[in-house]
């Protein structure tokens, strides 16, 4: 008896060695493509999600009329073969191909609208890219036509971003799906988001566990080339190490989220990094509604603040260099930049101005999220803007925090700095004056204002934003140049940084590459 | 005893209703946007979006009557839906509870044995370098922190030996098993498949050891202190003036006496580390409760931090009876009343 319970020990003992010892199922070979990330989705329902994850899990599973070309300014056909606009930017006539869902059924122009009249309706986070749309209306099954209520040669742009992907409008409205007027308290297909898609793009859902994995399964009647493989997972890695190391090891294909300090800390020759610019930025932002600043924090004294601060050194000291300036709250590269003049910093300049404007011993409080955005550490970032405020004499206490209560304070206009950053949604710079302009009613305008919105409104920038959304081409570039300008000189939005984005994947994986639009296009990647 | 276990297991319905009272009302008290985790930053000023949420969520509605129905939908067992995963809260925790607890069933299990070896060792070698080095391996463990140790040894063994597997419960490439319990080992054992049991236990070895780890100080000091105190006792000099040899003395006398204050920490510590391994799940991906609250905590998600606050007190009243049961089987002289 001793003897049979001595063996079944040392069996036990060999078992677990077995078990401890056993390798990792690893990616040679494999016909699952494993990406690590820390995820951060909100939905999975097309006219609510709203994330970066969001972006290419949309991406993969539902598609859009148009999407961007590789160089990230093209766009081009998807689900439109083709498409008419009229002269002055109001009407968007698309002609689809002959696509079919992943159920088999035909994707026709009564599903695009429907997909439409859906975010519109149902008032989600995206429902701002349908914006303006006036009439959806399906000229014959294949032909369907958009009016919008101004000029906006931006909508092409728009029904590139991923939360324009067409659904299956039959198999959602099965699931209580809704476009209709009430579509926002009638809609009760979130939750059926979560465990199944309706798109037909590359790939469909197969399983969903919110913060540890997705996984998407390749769809087998897709009516285009077949994507290399028969599956996708992302898995949850918070950090940027946890993915380096995960990638070191094959445990995953690709890593989205390391920065380029820990990129450089990976040894194994089996992993490529490349270093690419992003159209991402963070930056600070001015609150003259502030609590006792109305009087204080005048355009002079925010284009003072503007040159005191020292660009160059900022990319140094939060990303070691690995990023761009950036002039006004307009990406590199997106329309309008080419002909923007970087920000320098002038101390003496700044001194003057101050002095000129009687506000020598400024003091500020700078209310921020305490996190790490893009590589970013806000912490860091915003002791380099502490450290040059004093350089003009201006002290600014720190105060980070939570988002929630970051957002709390924000709305009630407790400090007058604070810092944020901006993803693209799709290749565009209307999106931006959307956001940043100084135009009454907009976003930056109620924050910075704080219901003051005269202190900070610029009246040039409602007429340059629809000269632009009315003009394409070099008009539409020139007005988007003039209205950079407009927002650098009303000191509002100072971007910081914008920080380049790592590539890394294993050497045997091709066809990564990012998109100003959808992030990571998956059905683009393949094994070598 | 019997009567004594129902008395209290009738009690626990009515501590988790007045402990969810007292979350709801924090969490409502608590500064914040409420919002954070249903509106994404950029539409804060959106109006017609806000008020869509608001009305969703009925956060529009006054307090008392969110209140109201907080406890109505609570008394049927619905602890609402999450403000971030958009899933009911009670299947969120239904999917990552068993992960935690077949994480943290582990990491006692390693904490105790080498808490436990070490303390005896400790203490019958008192003074020696056995004793010091024992107490070295047990210091060590509770002073690294789990951040620092987990990320060192998951570089060493996982990266630069691949000794053991990475992150997460199991190789992202693998199905896991068909869901029975939660728990990756046993019903990989249901599915009969070997391979899988083996795979989630090299990926549990790690977390396991890390977590295990910082517990066993504790357990050591508390075991080696009961055991020294326990050696110098009256019965331990009867055993010896029987001739009992000192390691029966140490064993059989001086260590039964000892599991009373022991079964005490060790039902405290697991309870704590239901909803307290948030380190340990960050470091290697491991989907469980612990993160879950973070985020919840950080994000404001109401219902969710009320579920969670609800299986941490749950776990809480849970080890108490436990330790209160294991002090009358570990020591028959202890009777509760």
């Amino acid at each position: 008896m001793k003897h049979f319970r001595i063996n079944k020990g040392v069996a036990a003992l060999l078992l677990a060695g077995g078990a401890v010892f056993a390798q990792p199922v690893l990616a040679d070979e494999s016909d699952t493509l494993v990406i690590a990330r820390s995820m951060d989705v909100n939905s999975l329902d097309p006219s609510r999600a709203f994330c970066d994850t969001c972006q290419f899990y949309l991406t993969a599973v539902y598609e859009t009329l148009v999407t961007l070309a590789p160089d990230n300014k093209t766009l081009v056909p998807n689900l439109a073969e083709n498409w008419d606009v009229n002269g002055d930017f109001t009407e968007f006539t698309f002609h689809l191909k002959d696509a079919s869902f992943s159920d088999g059924s035909p994707v026709e122009a009564s599903d695009v609208i429907w997909t439409f009249n859906r975010l519109k309706n149902v008032k989600g986070s995206p429902s701002f890219l349908m914006d303006g749309l006036v009439s959806a209306e399906a000229v014959d099954a294949k032909t369907v036509k958009f009016i919008v209520d101004a000029p906006n040669s931006e909508f092409l742009n728009k029904v590139s971003a991923p939360y324009t992907g067409i659904i299956n409008a039959d198999v959602a409205k099965g699931a209580g799906a809704s476009a209709a007027d009430d579509a926002s308290e009638a809609d009760k297909a979130e939750s059926w988001f979560l465990e199944n898609s309706a798109g037909s793009g590359p790939f469909m859902l197969k399983t969903y566990s919110p913060e540890a994995e997705l996984r998407l399964a390749r769809n087998d009647a897709y009516w285009g080339s077949a994507p290399a493989f028969a599956e996708v997972v992302v898995t949850q890695i918070q950090d940027a190490v946890g993915q380096a190391q995960a990638l070191e090891t094959g445990q995953v294909d690709i890593a989205m989220q390391i920065d380029a300090d820990t990129a450089q800390s990976i040894r194994s020759p089996d992993v490529v990094t490349e270093v690419v610019p992003s159209y991402n930025f963070t930056y600070i932002g001015f609150i003259p509604g502030a609590k006792g600043m109305a009087d204080v924090l005048t355009k002079d004294v925010r284009q003072a603040l503007a040159l005191a601060i020292d660009y160059d050194g900022m990319l140094d000291f939060t990303v070691g260099g690995n990023g761009a300036k950036q002039a006004a709250p307009l990406p590199n590269g997106f329309p309008g930049t080419a002909g923007l003049k970087q920000r320098e910093q002038n101390i003496e300049k700044a001194k003057e101005m101050l002095a000129a404007a009687g506000q020598s011993d400024l003091k500020l409080v700078a209310g921020y999220p305490n996190d790490n955005i893009y590589g970013v550490d806000f912490n860091i970032m915003m002791q380099k803007v502490q450290q040059d405020f004093a350089a003009i004499g201006v002290e600014m206490e720190l105060k980070p925090l939570t988002w929630a209560v970051w957002r709390d304070e924000l709305g009630a206009g407790e400090w007058p700095v604070t810092a944020v950053y901006y993803a693209p949604d799709y290749y565009g710079s209307g999106q931006y004056i959307a956001y940043f302009g100084m135009i009454e009613g907009y976003p930056w305008v109620k924050r910075a204002g704080v219901g003051k919105d005269d202190l900070v409104v610029n009246p040039e920038e409602a007429s340059l934003y629809a000269t632009a959304l009315a003009s394409s081409g070099a008009d539409s570039e020139a007005a988007y140049t003039k209205l950079g300008e407009e927002m650098m000189n009303d000191a509002i939005i100072i971007p910081l940084v914008s920080p380049n984005l790592v590539l890394a994947h294993r050497s045997d994986i091709s066809g990564v590459r990012y998109s100003a639009c959808c992030n990571l296009p998956l059905a683009e990647i393949s094994r070598k | 005893m019997l009567a004594y276990v129902i008395k209290r297991l009738i009690a626990i319905p009515f501590l988790l209703l007045g402990v969810a009272s007292v979350s709801f009302m924090l969490s409502q008290m608590t500064k914040g946007d409420p919002l954070a985790a249903l509106v994404p930053e950029r539409m804060m000023s959106n109006t017609e979006v806000v008020a869509a949420v608001k009305a969703e969520w009925g956060l529009d509605k006054p307090l008392p009557v969110r209140y109201a129905a907080y406890l109505g939908n609570l008394v049927q067992g619905d602890l609402g839906t999450s403000f971030a995963t958009r899933r009911p809260v009670a299947a969120d925790i239904a999917q990552r509870l068993p992960a935690t607890l077949e994480l943290v069933v582990c990491a006692m299990i390693v904490g105790t044995t080498l808490g436990l070896s070490l303390g005896l060792l400790s203490a019958k070698y008192r003074g020696s370098v056995v004793d010091s080095l024992a107490r070295m391996v047990a210091l060590v463990g509770s002073s690294l922190p789990i951040f620092w140790s987990g990320l060192i040894l998951l570089y060493l063994f996982s990266v630069r030996l691949s000794i053991v597997p990475g992150t997460g419960r199991l190789p992202a490439r693998v199905d896991p098993p068909p869901d029975v319990t939660g728990f990756y080992t046993i019903d990989s054992l249901i599915a009969g498949d070997l391979s899988l049991f083996l795979q989630s236990i090299a990926h549990l070895a790690l977390p396991a050891f890390v977590l295990g780890w910082a517990v066993t100080g504790i357990i050591t000091r508390l075991v080696r202190s009961s055991l020294i105190e326990g050696m110098a006792q009256d019965y331990a000099r009867t055993a010896r003036a029987k001739g009992a040899p000192e390691h029966v003395v140490l064993i059989n006398h001086a260590l039964p006496n000892a599991m009373i204050p022991l079964l005490t920490i060790l039902g405290f510590t697991f309870a704590y580390l239901i909803t307290g391994a948030v380190l340990t799940e960050a470091i290697f991906s491991w989907p469980g409760i612990g993160s879950y609250a973070v985020r919840a905590a950080s994000s404001l998600d109401y219902p969710a931090i009320g579920g969670v606050t609800i299986v941490g007190s749950v776990a809480f009243l849970l080890a108490n009876l436990l330790t209160d049961i294991g002090y009358a089987w570990a020591n028959p002289r202890i009777r509760v009343h």
